[in-house]
């Protein structure tokens, strides 16, 4: 464990200076990344879970990722760097997550946890059923494990009373957890009722290089209002089609580009439709990743009208390219950004309007900082480099700690997770681990191949990786990042 | 496992992400979780308040009990059906002229409908019912009694759950249809067309008009209302008492378990109420977005 004690008197260069007092230990960690969402999805958690593999190997770390196969994606693939992906043959069922039985995935899990001589197994996202399998055959198997949660979640519906016990039958014996905003850690902790010091928060990161500001591009004369986001009812899109005629009608320089798809575009195709708005709101349907930047720089108002949110990375990319950014205030987001780069307003079409109406004004007065100085604020906030070195933290951490053995397991299970629960998952854990010893029996352990190393300290890919110099591993700098660039599959054997 | 070093005491927690605070990042600040609210908005019930409106769903209950036992008494043959319909009539005309009485006080802003328009809808129902019940009738011959008595049963059953116990006026279109339809399959399992007609007449007066009456009384003044439901109850289980026992036993089972019971189940498990809302919760659009100005 690495304690770093210094005052926060400034965000720059904080993480390199930490780094050069007390240097972290040279434990190099084996870590297996489990999710359903990766590459070719993408989302949040996908390059949540890219970016922080991409950092830790740069650190030494040795990391592969687990993933279930995509249509004819499926097998062993290299990423960027020598970051080692298996897409294993699960079933989808819905939303891109796959089945559960909690014993099906065993043999391929253990087959990639063995063979890659995984230390720390850490799953992503509370809507991933694989990564609740793969947290449960890593106890079984005596593994440790760091669970990272991406999103809010209720507790007065059925459906979250569900998802909440299975939350808490999954956690309770998890080694750490990591949410990415406090208001994420408080609902965490409530949803499976754990204690709040075994919960860490990290938050994510953007990647300030990806996200540079472009004056030159926004429109002169006009002012421009930039949404990106799902079209789908949680990020707010209702209230969208609220603010657009009001706005559009009170401002004739007013225009809005939306970059988005989903089941909510009704919404606004009607509103356009019904204002007679087709030249001043412009639907560009769904963006890929490297196509957002250049929708943002277009514009001068960033735009987030989400009704629930963790973190919330729109509004970071947004202020990174130097928007003034408007948004609800609603989940993890006033934790976000400082309050001199955000205005936050109530959920109703009213308050957003508002919110809008007094940036447009301050726009006009021109009394607003310029993208190049919002840039330079932003860029500094969250990388991804921070982020890497906090997690490696939680590993050095969940290191020491020793695993739950399996009357011990069963003990925490009916203690924690109420007589029903704990009972009929404690049955489930029992056989899980005669299933364990059945496979181990069939094959064992010593009579697996080891698979060779792509990244981490026996690295056979490229030169070996050293740790950076610590001034380069401040601000700024991250690490070489072509979007998904994608090794050709290689003749390993089959995984079975 | 605690966190990994004890906080500066100097630097105050704050709950933001961009500034990087002299804590560890699993650090549980005593402001951890105040924003954690409890029960908010919550309603307290008193036991004879809630007793006062589940008697409602007690007397429609009540008043299938009595529909069935005018459908036995027809066709077991000790009610005529000339019987039936003029004191159909009566009780319409009765209950029409109460409800008149009442409406007035219900407040001016609506344009009242004229009698003419009443007398002409029930005039289009009545003569239709009657012109059709020889097809009503002869509908279900080719379909075994117990598929009509199990469908009939079912569509009941429909009926009670979808009723709109909250605003019983006007009735909700699929428990007036299921009930409805219920009606139409144990009327044509009577001897006569003019047993048809009598039953459909009937279960249109209690079906569709009676929930409006009562409507308008429970507006008027929620008593006496109250000892009205009571009395359907009351005549519920008599009615089935005098031709089925055991039906009787089994209604005034359920009427007491649902009028006195489960009131007293809901004030009793109040007090376990552990609502908890906090800034994660998903906010909710509360403004009518259809009518946005302009």
């Amino acid at each position: 464990m690495a304690p770093w004690r210094r005052k926060a008197d400034g965000t720059g260069e904080r993480a390199s200076e930490a780094d050069t007092i007390v240097p972290t230990p040279t434990q190099k960690h084996s870590i297996c990344m489990v999710s359903d969402f990766f590459y070719p999805n993408m989302g949040g958690v996908e390059s949540h879970i890219y970016q922080l593999s991409q950092c830790l190997m740069e650190k030494g770390h040795k990391v592969v990722i687990a993933t279930h196969a995509y249509g004819r994606r499926k097998g062993v693939r290299y990423l960027t760097g020598g970051l080692k992906v298996y897409y294993l043959p699960l079933q989808v069922m819905y939303n891109q997550s796959t089945a559960t039985s909690c014993f099906h995935s065993l043999p391929l899990l253990r087959c990639v946890f063995v063979r890659e001589a995984v230390t720390v197994v850490h799953a992503h996202s509370s809507f991933s059923a694989m990564a609740h399998d793969a947290l449960f055959h890593a106890k079984t198997m005596g593994l440790n494990t760091v669970f990272t949660d991406h999103s809010l979640f209720g507790f007065a519906d059925m459906s979250s009373v569900l998802t909440n016990k299975l939350l808490t039958v999954s956690l309770c014996d998890t080694t750490h957890i990591v949410c990415v905003s406090y208001t994420s850690k408080e609902n965490t902790v409530l949803r499976a009722a754990l204690d709040p010091r075994i919960v860490s928060v990290i938050p994510n990161a953007v990647d300030p290089t990806d996200f540079t500001p472009d004056p030159a591009r926004a429109p002169r004369g006009r002012i421009t209002v930039v949404v990106i986001s799902r079209l789908v009812y949680r990020k707010g899109i209702d209230l969208l089609g609220g603010i657009i005629p009001e706005l559009c009608l009170r401002h004739p320089d007013l225009d809005f580009l939306i970059g988005g798809e989903g089941p909510k575009r009704i919404v606004l195709e009607e509103v356009r439709e019904k204002y007679q708005l087709h030249d001043r709101v412009r639907l560009l349907g769904a963006l890929e990743h490297r196509e957002v930047r250049d929708v943002l720089v277009q514009g001068h108002i960033f735009l987030n009208t989400s009704l629930t949110e963790a973190f919330c990375m729109a509004i970071v990319e947004g202020a990174s390219c130097g928007l003034q950014v408007v948004s609800t205030r609603v989940g993890g987001i006033p934790e976000v950004l400082p309050d001199d780069l955000i205005l936050l307003c109530d959920p109703t079409v009213r308050s957003l309007s508002d919110g809008l109406e007094a940036v447009i004004g301050r726009l006009r007065r021109g009394a607003v900082a310029s993208p190049a100085a919002v840039h330079a604020r932003v860029r500094s906030l969250y990388t991804w480099r921070d982020v890497a070195e906090r997690t490696e933290k939680v590993y050095d951490r969940v290191c020491v700690e020793e695993v739950l053995p399996l009357a011990g397991r069963l003990l925490r299970l009916r203690d924690h997770c109420g007589g029903v629960a704990g009972s009929i998952f404690a049955f489930v854990a029992v056989l899980n681990f005669l299933f364990l010893l059945l496979l181990r029996w069939l094959v064992p352990d010593q009579g697996m191949d080891r698979a060779l190393d792509a990244s981490g300290p026996q690295a056979l890919w490229g030169p070996p990786q050293r740790d950076p110099p610590a001034e380069e591993a401040g601000e700024g700098s991250q690490p070489q990042r072509d979007p998904w660039s994608d090794g050709a599959p290689t003749a390993e054997g089959p995984l079975v | 496992m605690g966190p990994d070093i004890a906080p500066g005491p100097d630097v105050p927690w704050r709950k933001v992400l961009w500034e990087r605070q002299p804590f560890p990042d699993n650090y549980v600040d005593e402001r951890f979780l105040e924003e954690l609210r409890r029960n908010e908005g919550i309603r307290q019930y008193r036991y004879w308040a809630v007793v006062k409106e589940a008697v409602l769903v007690g007397q429609q209950l009540s008043c299938v009990a009595i529909f069935i036992t005018f459908w036995l008494y027809m066709e077991q043959g000790l009610l005529s059906p000339e019987v039936l319909l003029w004191t159909s009539l009566i009780v319409g005309v009765l209950g029409y002229g109460l409800h008149n009485a009442l409406r007035p006080q219900l407040g001016t802003d609506r344009e009242p409908r004229t009698h003419l328009a009443d007398l002409q809808s029930a005039a289009i129902f009545l003569s239709f019912t009657f012109g059709f019940s020889p097809v009503l009738k002869t509908l279900t011959e080719s379909v075994s009694t117990d598929t009509v008595y199990a469908m009939s049963a079912l569509m009941l059953l429909a009926h009670l759950v979808s009723f709109p116990y909250a605003h019983p006026s006007p009735t909700g279109s699929l428990s007036l249809n299921a009930a409805l339809f219920a009606s139409v399959c144990l009327a044509s399992r009577l001897p006569g067309a003019l047993h048809t007609f009598a039953m459909l007449s009937c279960a249109l007066l209690m079906f569709a008009l009676w929930p409006c009456l009562l409507q308008s009384i429970r507006d008027h003044a929620i008593g006496p209302s109250a000892w009205l439901c009571v009395a359907v109850c009351l005549g519920g289980v008599g009615g089935l008492g005098s031709r089925w026992l055991g039906g009787a036993v089994l209604l005034a089972l359920a009427l007491v378990s649902v009028i006195l019971l489960c009131p007293l189940l809901l004030v009793k498990l109040q007090r376990h109420k552990d609502n908890i809302q906090g800034p994660w919760d998903e906010a909710e659009i509360h403004e009518d977005l259809c009518k946005v100005p302009y």
